[in-house]
Formats: structure tokens, C-alpha cells, sequence
């Protein structure tokens, strides 16, 4: 099929405009007229390479190309990362989580981790670990004035210190006397 | 024990013994950790890393993973150490090279090793004679456990375990088996070979790790992704890629024995002879020659030199070793004289046994 419009390239874009319920309207153009229609549109059978190039465009750290991302807890920018490659702490994953899974996908071929697990049990080294993990991101958040996310850290701390959780650390505190 | 004792023996990993140890040499599990409560490396100043150290030695000490053997404080060591450890695949380049506050622990057999304050917090790593790639991932996996009960790891239940960089996140496990393939180079198909395991997705590396040639025929293939994959995806993928090189390198022995037998055993004994009569040798000259003397010994074209010994010629030929051994530090022309000397008493020794 040609185009309506032109006649002289091939239609490729097909499409059904519902003017209401009972009219409709078919267009078979080629690229260049629906370009000039203005549908906007046209640039949905993007290809796969198309795709990734973008992803690159956008890793490349042009000023105002990349959105301006910073780590709660550590500081560091989505433009610093994308530069260094390198994260500059856990929380990070979690701040440019977004920006990182095509980078991942590129990769790994992969974003979602299937493997191993931490046992987690929170056993008493766990816990006094976990505590001063809390206690440590919870500065760094109040130094980069992000209070909701220390706001945040502060509940876990009070979760994690709570009554039902001392007799765990005794018991932990009498194991270890013990080695 | 001590650094200085390892010249003094040869790594197990060196043994010659193993699965396949014609043409693979040995394999390796590492996985890379870091430790909660802390930032990552690229964000810790001098104190931060000091701190990180002690904190993870402790760890080390009280889990008692890795088991009689030495920690070395790698900023207070010499540099000649140093490289003595990365000629003995002990710690990685980066690790040598580092600024800061860091460490290894080394298991008494060499078996096992844990970096502290490389890249990441934690580099866990087990290295076996031969083809052991499952083994090696049993024994890093059993010690990271252990480990577990006394730090708490950065671990994202989407990411999986977090690193510095994201291309080891997810399982931060990286299995790598060196191999020896001359008779693929030889007969031109190495590029052929590495075009589809590339496409397998997976990397060969030189010698030494990431961004090192491959001196000597010697090749490190391991798996590029991380993330997304079970630890036994793995290694499985591992197990099915390297046999199958392997094979592809005995046929083109086999080949060139049949096809070439002349040339096989002239370079073989140009080698020898090189190698038993030079007064200058250097690091390079060494890797292929005794490359060529391998292949020789495997193929019986060259009865003299059992794989033992020809494996410690590999390492002691290194400048590293070969210093420790003089008990000082040498340039690089009289390294070459000593390396030869050491070459030729060494093989002298070989010829009577």
C-alpha cells in the first residue's frame, strides 16, 4: 500500500482516528507525511540500537543533560557516578535507582538480583552492626539536611531498640562471655 | 608465618595437580562484599579507611574464616611484598597499588584469601589447582556465610549485594579459571575461540586480571554478569564454557603433534635450551619459553622437566621473587642475570633428579 497522501512512498504508519462513536477515520501515510500531519507519533517502531544509543546519550555527563540526582546519605550526584562509574555509598542504588537499571540491563542483561540472600537473622553482632549502620546514615542524612529521609532512620533506630528487642542482645551479650 | 615464607614453598594452587591441569592451571572464586555500616571505599578518607581495616580484620579474627595463616597490613608493607603477593595471586593489582589503610588474610595453604579495603570492603577469594570451579565457589560461599554472623553486608533486596562498581553487584561473584591454550594461538584459532565465548557472555582476561596482556598463552575466562543470575548459573555456565576449550586445545595439540612433530619438538627444545644456557633472561622471555617448555612436557616431546618443577619456575622467575629470594632489591639488567642463573641451576637440578 502507498501513501494516501503523497502516493509516492510506501504507507507505513497505519492508524485509526475514532472521531465518535460510530465515524472513524483510517490514515495510511508514509513517514514523511505523518511527520508533516503532525503525528507525533511516528517515532514509536524505534529500533533496539536506537534505544541504547539514547540510554549512552543520556550517561554522557553534557551539563543540564543529566537530572540532577544526589544521594541522600552520601552526597555523591548521578553525574559524578555516571563520570566514575563507581557508587559512593549503598544508598545509592536507591537514589539513582531509576537512572541505573538500563545501565544494569545493559550489563547484566538483568535487574532484579536472584541469587544468594543474606541469612539476616539480625543475630546480636547483626544488630549492634545494623544500629550503627543506622546511627552512622542517620548523621550523614542531617548533614545533607534530608530530613525526611533521617526522619525515617530515626523510626527504624526506635523500632530496632524497642524492649522486645533487648533480651535478644542479653542473650547475644551471655553467648559471647562465653567464647 | 610470614611473607618471606612464601618463597620458601610453592603455592598449593601451583601444584600441578587437578582437574584438566594440562591445560588449566587453576580456578577462582571471589566475591565482593561491603560492610554496612560504612561508605564505600571511593568515599572514605584516610581515618574512615583505617577504621574500615580494623573493623574488618576483627571480623576476620573472630569468625576465624580463613583459619591459621597471616594478615598482612599491605600499607605497612614493602613494596617488594607487595608484589611478591600479586605474583603470587594473592592480592589483586589495585590492592598492591592502593594509597591507603588495607589488608589481606592469607590462609596457611593459599588457598584462600580475603582482601580488605580493595574496591569493594571485602574480596573473598579461593584459588585451586585445575579445573575446580565448583569447589572453589563451595568454599567461598561456605566462608562468606560464616562471615555474615559478624558484619552486616550492603544488600538490596532488588540489587542484591551492593558494590562500588555495578558491574560486580547482584551476586558479586566472579569465577575465573586460567588456562593455557598455545596450541590454539599457534594454530590461529584463538581469536575464533574468544570471538564465541565473548558471545556467551563471558571475559578473557590476561594473566594478571583485568587489563593485563596475556603473556605466555596463559588466559583467564570468567563470567561477565553478576546480577540476575543464581551463583550456580554460574559456575554451570563456567563448567560448560572452559571443557569445551579444553577439548579445542588438546585436538590442536594433538594436530600439530601429528601435522608438525618437527617443529613442535624444535620449538620446544629451543626453549630448553634457552632457558638452561642464557645469562640474561628477562620476565617475558621467561613466561614464553617455559610457556613452550609446558606444552612440550605435556605432549611428551621433551622428557626432562616433571610439571612441578616447571610450575615453580613460573612464579620464582618473577621479579618479586626472585629479589626475596636474593634477599635484596636488584635492577632490572642484573634482575635478568640473576633470573637466568636461577633458571639455568634450577633446571641443572631438574636434569639429575
Amino acid at each position: 500500500m502507498m501513501c494516501e497522501d503523497c502516493g509516492k512512498n510506501p504507507a507505513k504508519i497505519h492508524m485509526t482516528e475514532i472521531i465518535n462513536e460510530n465515524e472513524k477515520r483510517e490514515y495510511h501515510l508514509c513517514e514523511k507525511c505523518a511527520q508533516e500531519k503532525g503525528f507525533g507519533l511516528v517515532k514509536q517502531h524505534f529500533s533496539l540500537s536506537e534505544l541504547l544509543a539514547g540510554i549512552t546519550a543520556g550517561q554522557l555527563t553534557k551539563a543540564g543533560q543529566v537530572p540532577d540526582v544526589k544521594c541522600p546519605s552520601c552526597g555523591t550526584t548521578l553525574a559524578q557516578f555516571n563520570t566514575a562509574g563507581r557508587f559512593g555509598c549503598p544508598e545509592d542504588y536507591d537514589a539513582f535507582a531509576e537512572h541505573i537499571r538500563p545501565r544494569l540491563e545493559k550489563y547484566h542483561d538483568a535487574t532484579q538480583h536472584v541469587g544468594k540472600t543474606p541469612r539476616r537473622g539480625l543475630r546480636p553482632e547483626g544488630l549492634s552492626e545494623r544500629l550503627r549502620a543506622l546511627r552512622a546514615q542517620l548523621k550523614q542524612a542531617v548533614e545533607a539536611e534530608a530530613y525526611e529521609r533521617a526522619a525515617e532512620i530515626r523510626d527504624e533506630l526506635k523500632q530496632l531498640q524497642a524492649p522486645g528487642r533487648a533480651g535478644a542482645r542479653e542473650q547475644g551479650r551471655k553467648k559471647s562471655a562465653g567464647d | 608465618m610470614t611473607v618471606d615464607d612464601l618463597v620458601r614453598r610453592v603455592g598449593d594452587w601451583l601444584s600441578g595437580k587437578g582437574a584438566d591441569s594440562d591445560v588449566v592451571i587453576s580456578s577462582r572464586a571471589r566475591l565482593a562484599r561491603n560492610i554496612a555500616a560504612f561508605p564505600f571505599s571511593t568515599r572514605l578518607d584516610d581515618e574512615g579507611k583505617a577504621e574500615l581495616e580494623n573493623h574488618g580484620r576483627k571480623a576476620l579474627e573472630k569468625s576465624k574464616v580463613v583459619g591459621p595463616g597471616m594478615y598482612v597490613d599491605l600499607f605497612e608493607a614493602s613494596p617488594l611484598d607487595r608484589r611478591l603477593l600479586v605474583e603470587r595471586h594473592l592480592i589483586s593489582k589495585e590492592h598492591e597499588q592502593g594509597a591507603s589503610h588495607r589488608g589481606v588474610q592469607i590462609g596457611e595453604d593459599e588457598r584462600v584469601s580475603i582482601m580488605v579495603g580493595e574496591e569493594d570492603h571485602l574480596r573473598i577469594q579461593v584459588l585451586l589447582p585445575g579445573m575446580a570451579a565448583r569447589d572453589a565457589w563451595g568454599r567461598v560461599d561456605a566462608m562468606d556465610t560464616a562471615l555474615e554472623s559478624h558484619v552486616e553486608y550492603a544488600f538490596h533486596p532488588e540489587f542484591g549485594y551492593l558494590t562500588v562498581c555495578p558491574t560486580n553487584v547482584g551476586t558479586g561473584l566472579r569465577v575465573s579459571v586460567m588456562v593455557h591454550l598455545p596450541a590454539l594461538v599457534i594454530t590461529q584459532q584463538i581469536d575464533k575461540v574468544f570471538g564465541a565465548v565473548s558471545r556467551l557472555n563471558m571475559a578473557v582476561r590476561g594473566l594478571y586480571g583485568e587489563g593485563t596482556e596475556a603473556v605466555g598463552h596463559f588466559y583467564q575466562i570468567s563470567n561477565q554478569a553478576s546480577l540476575g543470575k543464581t551463583e550456580d548459573e554460574i559456575v554451570r555456565n563456567i563448567e560448560v564454557v572452559v571443557p569445551q576449550i579444553v577439548q579445542l586445545e588438546r585436538a590442536a595439540r594433538t594436530a600439530l603433534l601429528e601435522k608438525d612433530r618437527a617443529r613442535l619438538e624444535d620449538r620446544t627444545w629451543r626453549a630448553y635450551g634457552m632457558l638452561r644456557h642464557a645469562r640474561m633472561v628477562t620476565t617475558e622471555e621467561a613466561l614464553t619459553m617455559l610457556s613452550a617448555l609446558r606444552m612440550g612436557i605435556d605432549m611428551g616431546v621433551i622428557p626432562k622437566v616433571s610439571m612441578d618443577a616447571l610450575n615453580e619456575l613460573f612464579v620464582f622467575s618473577q621479579p618479586a621473587h626472585l629479589q626475596k629470594m636474593e634477599g635484596r632489591e636488584l635492577e632490572a639488567a642484573e634482575r635478568d642475570t640473576v633470573r637466568a642463573a636461577y633458571l639455568r641451576r634450577r633446571l641443572e637440578e631438574a636434569e639429575r633428579n
